[in-house]
Parts: C-alpha cells; sequence; structure tokens
C-alpha cells in the first residue's frame, strides 16, 4: 500500500481519540423506569469525567474506529500497491544539424536516438510517462509533458533536427525542471559531454564521425555601375582528403551556373559571376553527410545609396570632404540630396523632409553666447556611444574657430571643457523635424581633415544617413539573426513574413524586426493577404561552420538514471478500487452506528 | 413477562362490588337496584296519586288512614354496564413485582365487577373491540403488557354511554389530568380512577449514577440520583398525582393510588375507601 499524502495518516489521531472516549465516559448501570420524563428537571450529568475502567469493546466502538480509520486512509490517499505510479522519462533531444548527418548506410544521428528513445519507452512499459524536449536557443517540449508511450513515436517521427550550433544547458535546465525529483532524465545527441559528464542524467551519444563538406558562409554583391553581380562562398571540407562537388547556381527554375569544384581539405572560397538583376539564386552543392549546409539562397542587395549635397563654401574643408566621400560606396552627389554638408549659420533655417544637414563653422546667432572663438587642442570629451562617434579618439587634433555656445542650444556629442565642438541642436518647438548636427569647428585652418578620424566622421555619418533609408538593412542572413527593415511608407494593409513553411503576422509600423526564422530559404515580407504584394525577398540561411564538422561525433553512454521514484499518475483517487472499498467500509460504519446506535429521543 | 394471578389472595378479598352512583345509570333491567324507582320489590316511597297511575300501586290503608290517594314507589333494578380500561403499555410491567401487584389489582376488580352483576368489558386500546368479561380469570390474558403506549393517550376510547368506568394505570407518561379526566369522564355514570405504582416510582431513593431508560422508547438519561434529584423528582410526582385527584375531585370521579405490594385484601380496602368498591 502507498499514500499519496501521507500526512493525512494523521488523522488516525482520531482512534485513540474515540478509545480515550470510550475509556473516560460514564458508564451507570442501567435502570429501567416507566417515567423518564419526571427525571428530566433533574439537572443533566455530564457524561465525560468517569473513573478509568475496562475499556468495553462494544460494536460502536468498533464502528467508529473503523470509520475513523476508514476516512484517515482516504485523506492519507492510500493506493494498492503501485497502482498509479508510472515511470515518468524525460529525453532532451539534441535538435542541432548534424543529428541529421547520415553516414554511408543512409542512417542518421536522429534515427539511433528515435530507436534508442524507443527502446528505452518500452522497456519501461505502457504505464511509462515520456517527456520529449527539444534543445535550441530556446528549447521547447516536443511531447509532454508527462505524455503516455503512445505518443512518443508520433512526437519523435514528426521531429527534424536543423538547429545552429547552440548549447545543451538551456535544455537540460528545462529537462531536469519537468523531470522533478520523480522523473528519469536522458539526453540524446552526437557528443558526448565534457568531463565528469551530468549528475544522474543518462547521455547517450549516438554520433558517428563523418567526412562532410559544406557552405560556412555567403554573400551575393552587385555592382550597378557594371551592371553584374556575384556570388562567394567559403567551402568547408571536413576531411583529409580534397573532395570534388558539382556546385550549381539557379535562379527559379532556370540553372545560371554550374561548375565542378575541387575542395581541399580545410576551408576555401570560390566566386562565381551572375548578372545583374537576377531574382534569389539558389546555391546547392552535390549530397554529402549533411544535406542542411549544401544550400543556401541568396538574394540579390538593393544597396541604399545616400545622395550627398556639398555645399560648402570652396576652400581645404570642400576639398576633404569630396575626398573622403570618394572612398565610400553607396555614395553619389546630387543637388538635393539626403545628407547637406554646409555651414552653421544656415541651421536654424527649417530644413526639407528627408535631408539631414550638417553645418560647420560659425552657428546662427540665436545660438551662440558671449564670448570669442577658441582655438582647442584638447582634451576632447567625446560621447562613444553615439553612432556618428565609432571609432574617433582625436587625438592630436587641433580644433579652431570653437565659438562659445548657449548653456541647452546644443546637445553635445563632442566637448572641451564647457565649450561645445559638435552637437545636435535642441529641438525648438517643434520645428526641427530631420536631424542636424552641428560642428563648431573652422575647417579652413584645422587638421582634423588631415587625420584619420575625418574620414571615420564623414563615413559615420553616411552610414547613419544609410541605416534610415527605406529598406532591409542586408538582403541576406543567417538563420536566427535580426532582420531589420523600414518600409518608405506607413503600411496599407497587415504585414506578414513567409519563409518556406513559416508564415506569421508582423507587427505595424514602418520599421520592421525580427529573427530569421529556421529552417530558412526564401523569406518574403508581404503586405496583404495575396501573394502579389511581395515587399521584400530575402535570404536566410543555414551557415555554421560547427555544425558542418562532423569530425568530431562520437558514440558513447555517459552516466545513469537517477534513482527515482516515478511520476503518480495525475488520475484521482476514483481510479483506485482501495478508494471506494474504504469509502465503503467508512460509510457503511458511520451510517449502522448513526441509525443503530444513537438513542431515539422523542 | 409470564405471570399468574394468586386466585386465592384475591378472592379472599373479593368480598366486594363495584360501587354505583346516585345518579342515573345505562343498563338493562338486572338484578342491581338502581337510583331510580322501578319495578322492584323494595319500597322506596310515596308520592301522590295522578290520574294514569296504577291503581294496583295505591295504598289503600294509607288512603284509609288519611283519605288521600298515594301511590307506592318501589326501586328500579338494573344490570349496570362496566367499561374496566386496562393499560397495557410496558411501564405496568417495568418489574416484576409491579406486574404481579398490576394482577392482583386487576384480579380484585375482576371479581368486583363479576360481583356486581355488570355487563363489564375490558378496553385496551381504540384499535382492538373491547372484550368482555364473563369470569374474572379472563382478565389474565390483558397481561402481556408490550404496548408501547398507554392506551389512555389515544383520543378515542370505545366507551359506551352512561357506563361505570374504571380506569388502571400507572399514568407515567406526559399528560393534563384535567384534559384526561374529562374525556374519561364524558358521558359516563361513573368514573373510577386507580393509579397503581411502584413504592420507588413514588418515592425513590438515592442510589448514586444510573442509566435511566425508559421501557416505552422514549429515550435515555445517564443521572446520578443524588438528594437532589430526587427531590425534584418527588415534587413532580407528587404534581401528576394531586394533579389526577384534583381533576378527578372536580368531576365527580373516584380516585384510588395503589402501591404495589400491599396484600390484595389491603388494595381492595383502599378502593373501597376510595369509593371504588363498596360491600357486596
Amino acid at each position: 500500500m502507498m499514500f499519496a499524502t501521507p500526512l493525512g495518516l494523521l488523522a488516525l489521531l482520531a482512534i485513540p481519540a474515540i478509545v480515550a472516549i470510550h475509556l473516560f465516559r460514564r458508564r451507570f448501570p442501567v435502570r429501567s423506569v416507566a417515567g423518564l420524563f419526571l427525571w428530566h428537571i433533574a439537572r443533566q450529568t455530564p457524561e465525560g469525567g468517569g473513573k478509568i475502567a475496562r475499556l468495553p469493546i462494544t460494536t460502536s466502538l468498533v464502528l467508529e474506529c473503523l470509520a475513523a480509520l476508514a476516512l484517515a486512509l482516504i485523506l492519507a490517499g492510500a493506493r494498492l500497491s503501485s497502482a498509479g505510479v508510472s515511470p515518468h522519462l524525460v529525453v532532451l533531444l539534441d535538435d542541432s544539424a548534424s543529428m541529421a548527418a547520415v553516414n554511408a548506410r543512409g542512417e542518421s544521428a536522429r534515427d539511433r536516438a528515435v530507436r534508442r528513445v524507443l527502446e528505452e519507452v518500452d522497456r519501461l512499459g505502457n504505464r511509462a510517462r515520456v517527456t520529449l524536449v527539444e534543445s535550441g536557443e530556446r528549447p521547447s517540449v516536443l511531447v509532454g509533458p508527462a505524455a503516455l508511450a503512445a505518443d512518443v513515436r508520433p512526437g519523435l517521427d514528426a521531429w527534424q533536427p536543423e538547429a545552429l550550433h547552440h548549447s545543451l544547458a538551456l535544455g537540460l535546465r528545462l529537462a531536469r525542471e519537468l523531470a522533478g525529483p520523480t522523473g528519469r532524465l536522458m539526453v540524446m545527441s552526437d557528443v558526448t559531454p565534457g568531463p565528469p559528464g551530468e549528475p544522474g542524467v543518462l547521455w547517450a551519444s549516438v554520433g558517428e564521425p563523418l567526412a562532410n563538406v559544406g557552405i560556412t558562409a555567403a554573400e551575393r554583391t552587385i555592382t550597378p555601375a557594371e551592371g553584374r553581380g556575384a556570388v562567394a562562398l567559403t567551402l568547408g571540407n571536413h576531411s583529409d582528403s580534397p573532395a570534388r562537388r558539382r556546385v550549381s547556381v539557379s535562379a527559379g527554375d532556370k540553372l545560371v551556373v554550374t561548375r565542378e569544384l575541387d575542395v581541399p581539405p580545410g576551408v576555401s572560397s570560390v566566386a562565381f559571376p551572375l548578372p545583374a538583376g537576377l531574382p534569389p539564386v539558389r546555391v546547392a552543392l552535390a549530397g554529402d553527410a549533411l544535406a542542411r549546409d549544401n544550400e543556401v539562397i541568396l538574394a540579390e542587395p538593393r544597396p541604399r545609396v545616400v545622395a550627398v549635397e556639398n555645399r560648402l563654401p570652396d576652400g581645404r574643408g570642400r576639398q576633404a570632404l569630396l575626398k573622403a566621400l570618394g572612398a565610400l560606396a553607396g555614395v553619389t552627389s546630387a543637388e538635393s540630396g539626403h545628407l547637406v554638408f554646409g555651414e552653421a549659420g544656415e541651421l536654424d533655417r527649417p530644413s526639407p523632409p528627408g535631408v539631414w544637414r550638417v553645418g560647420f563653422g560659425r552657428a546662427p546667432s540665436a545660438w551662440l553666447a558671449q564670448g570669442e572663438a577658441q582655438d582647442l587642442i584638447g582634451p576632447f570629451v567625446l560621447e562613444k556611444r553615439h553612432p556618428m562617434l565609432v571609432g574617433m579618439t582625436l587625438g592630436g587634433v587641433v580644433w579652431p574657430g570653437a565659438i562659445p555656445l548657449a548653456a541647452g542650444s546644443v546637445h553635445p556629442l563632442v566637448s572641451a571643457g564647457d565649450q561645445v565642438l559638435v552637437g545636435m541642436p535642441a529641438a525648438s518647438g517643434g520645428t526641427q523635424t530631420e536631424p542636424t548636427i552641428l560642428v563648431n569647428l573652422d575647417l579652413d585652418r584645422t587638421n582634423l581633415i588631415r587625420s584619420p578620424d575625418w574620414p571615420i566622421l564623414i563615413s559615420n555619418l553616411i552610414e547613419m544617413r544609410r541605416q534610415s533609408l527605406a529598406g532591409p538593412e542586408r538582403w541576406n542572413y543567417r538563420v536566427g539573426e535580426w532582420i531589420r527593415v523600414r518600409l518608405a511608407r506607413d503600411p496599407k494593409s497587415p504585414l506578414r513574413l513567409r519563409c518556406g513553411a513559416v508564415e506569421r503576422a508582423l507587427p505595424a509600423g514602418r520599421e520592421l524586426e525580427f529573427i530569421a526564422p529556421s529552417p530558412g530559404g526564401l523569406l518574403q515580407i508581404l503586405e496583404g493577404p495575396g501573394d502579389d504584394a511581395v515587399l521584400f525577398e530575402l535570404g536566410v540561411n543555414f551557415l555554421d561552420e560547427s555544425e558542418t564538422n562532423l569530425r568530431g561525433l562520437s558514440t558513447a553512454d555517459v552516466g545513469g538514471f537517477g534513482d527515482v521514484a516515478g511520476l503518480r499518475a495525475e488520475s484521482g483517487p476514483e481510479s483506485d478500487p482501495l478508494f471506494w472499498l474504504l469509502l465503503a467500509i467508512g460509510g457503511t460504519a458511520i451510517l449502522v452506528n448513526w441509525c443503530v446506535f444513537t438513542p431515539r429521543r422523542r | 413477562m409470564p405471570t399468574s394471578i394468586d386466585w386465592a389472595a384475591v378472592r379472599a378479598a373479593a368480598s366486594f362490588r363495584l360501587a354505583i352512583p346516585r345518579t342515573p345509570m345505562g343498563g338493562r333491567v338486572g338484578a342491581r337496584l338502581g337510583a331510580n324507582t322501578g319495578s322492584s320489590l323494595e319500597f322506596q316511597d310515596y308520592r301522590p296519586y295522578t290520574p294514569g297511575d296504577d291503581l294496583r300501586h295505591v295504598d289503600w290503608a294509607a288512603y284509609a288512614r288519611s283519605e288521600m290517594l298515594a301511590v307506592r314507589l318501589y326501586r328500579e333494578e338494573v344490570a349496570p354496564r362496566v367499561d374496566l380500561v386496562v393499560d397495557i403499555s410496558r411501564s405496568m410491567v417495568v418489574t416484576e413485582q409491579k406486574l404481579r401487584a398490576y394482577g392482583e389489582l386487576l384480579g380484585v376488580l375482576a371479581c368486583a365487577c363479576a360481583s356486581t352483576v355488570a355487563d363489564a368489558r375490558i378496553i385496551t386500546t381504540s384499535a382492538v373491540p373491547p372484550q368482555p368479561l364473563h369470569v374474572p380469570e379472563d382478565i389474565e390474558r390483558f397481561l402481556a403488557c408490550d404496548a408501547a403506549l398507554s392506551a389512555l393517550e389515544e383520543v378515542h376510547l370505545p366507551f359506551r354511554r352512561r357506563s361505570l368506568r374504571v380506569v388502571v394505570s400507572d399514568f407515567l407518561f406526559p399528560h393534563d389530568a384535567d384534559v384526561l379526566v374529562s374525556r374519561f369522564a364524558r358521558d359516563s355514570a361513573m368514573l373510577s380512577i386507580v393509579q397503581l405504582t411502584l413504592r420507588e416510582e413514588a418515592e425513590p431513593e438515592a442510589e448514586g449514577g444510573r442509566k435511566l431508560v425508559d421501557v416505552e422508547g422514549r429515550g435515555e438519561l445517564d443521572l446520578v440520583i443524588d438528594e437532589a434529584a430526587i427531590r425534584d423528582y418527588r415534587a413532580r410526582f407528587s404534581r401528576l398525582r394531586l394533579g389526577l385527584s384534583s381533576a378527578a375531585r372536580r368531576t365527580g370521579a373516584r380516585f384510588a393510588h395503589v402501591v404495589a405490594g400491599a396484600p390484595a385484601r389491603d388494595v381492595a380496602r383502599a378502593l373501597a375507601a376510595a369509593g371504588v368498591l363498596e360491600p357486596a
């Protein structure tokens, strides 16, 4: 007999209490009388307080003790033997893509893991409860918690490991929580744990060292001026000998390029020219042990070109700006650009929509304070977290022409003492809608334009502006990376993404941010319910050198199951015949005692 | 509880008959002289002659002496109807002594009925028709006393009009004496109430703790029978007996209290002293 709530056995204290009541109860000699009502006026005599006498084993005492015993056992959750207790097996399944690598017989570590789990479930019997946990950056419960043994096989059939390389620690923590003190914990992986293993865990490694060639990095570029593009691949050959592989590049159903490659052991690179304007292309490597790393989808990038308008007066400063802009890609000169470089005195005028302004020299008079211009050599204090100043040091820079500015008129980004050198004017009256940057500097006299900080500053400004332009931040991503897309306008219909079998809604707004979904492929951002309104097509690929390398896989059993009690079935006490037996005994005893032995009074 | 009446002792004391009331009573013409004028040979009185009187009853000798016509009146002879109500509840046999005393009391009354030359019937309950009492020994059939309730607690008993009614019980049940006695006395020629109790029922003694169990199933009571309890009990018992006595007096009935254990002869004398019986 087992007890679900052993504390309920405290109710057995009722039995000695009943015995005590019977023991100490007054027991007077019985006398039959004819007119009991004549005695009722006399004071009642308390039933307790009598002297201890030999305990009379009356039927009432037996029935009361029997009822107390039965009810106490019910409260304690008495169960017959081990009925209602099921072994609970919690299995952490390594969901990394390497588990899907197949050997020469076409058998994968995933297949061996499934077989091993089913054997373990069969060994535990039909009463077993099983929980399957899928590892990953966000571990999840695949089957269960504490599912029936019959539910295990469908869950395992649906399991297809495809995740990037990740630690099993998070999954193991979730599995331990689900196992609790009653579950047996098992890890199915293709690698062995580092010593000393995991206590109380049977770590079954079912991996097998395999040679593999895979794509570990891929990039698609375009040169708009020349009207051509290219695909660059980084290949990893994790074997001891060169491998010959066919690489094919196709756009839709059209094969664009195909080539036989001799991939040397280790890491190598290869590039294929592509015509510009092709839709997303599929680059495929001929089959080997791991299929997951043999294919990538690459969308053609559409660079976000920043149009720059140079309004600086002729002089050293203007020339230095032209020189710095010439070294940057994705920049063009325009009459009405995204970014305007000019004199600082014009910064108090309203700017057209979409135009950022950078002003050099004397600030508008409204921003100025009393005082003369100063030439400064430092020390300079930089707001290093600001993207415009990333990588800048201003070491050895002479900063001439710094005019004192009114307090609160400019938010400082670079300062020397209390003098603001670079800053962003504080918004006044809500009229300033586009970013404006004041550089409180005499460009013609400074050595900043000859220092390494100058091209960095111009590049940072260009990139800041580029990031704010509409379009994706990048066009090709790894699974799990953050994708950021800025729309040119507010969406007119609900947005959604579709990536292979994954399709979900996106939050409304001009700035979209989400994680590249697994297993990857061509990702489309759509507007509205139809399939026609595709806003962007991006490539999401599995690129993981750690998973491509299959040479470190192994087969071994480490550790063993902990000594656990098993999981008590969640079914109620009514499933146990002992419950009904005790209920019948207790109820009958109470009823008989009440009906037969309770004195009748009229 | 088996019983047998000591008929020898009973008959030795059976020189009594039921008292006949002065008031008119029902019954056929019989052997007992009634209180009214009738057709017996026993002279009762004179009255002036009125036209229509039987000339054979004219006392001519008196006419000769007084020159006035007078008619002789004679007493009537009747056979009285007797309804003997017997309490057959278990309280009447609560002890062997009470059972024996109850048997002797009923034997005395049965003999008195026989001496009365009455049309006597035994009433035990309204559910059973009254049984005739032909000979005194018939009373033994009613001493089983196994009823849970006394017949006296029933509202309607099959009394006959203008009958002599004798009610025998211990009256140890909750009741209103006035209501009870009035119900018995209604439309009767005469009512006699005989209460039989044990000595310990009338005058209990301190005996310590006892579990009192009502023989008629009216409950149980654990009680220490001490002086205080006895004082309370006696007061209540006295009120019960005085209530019956007073109610009987108010309705013109006879009341006798018989304590179990007394010889049959003393019982008969006590009944005669109370007016229930009279010398035969």
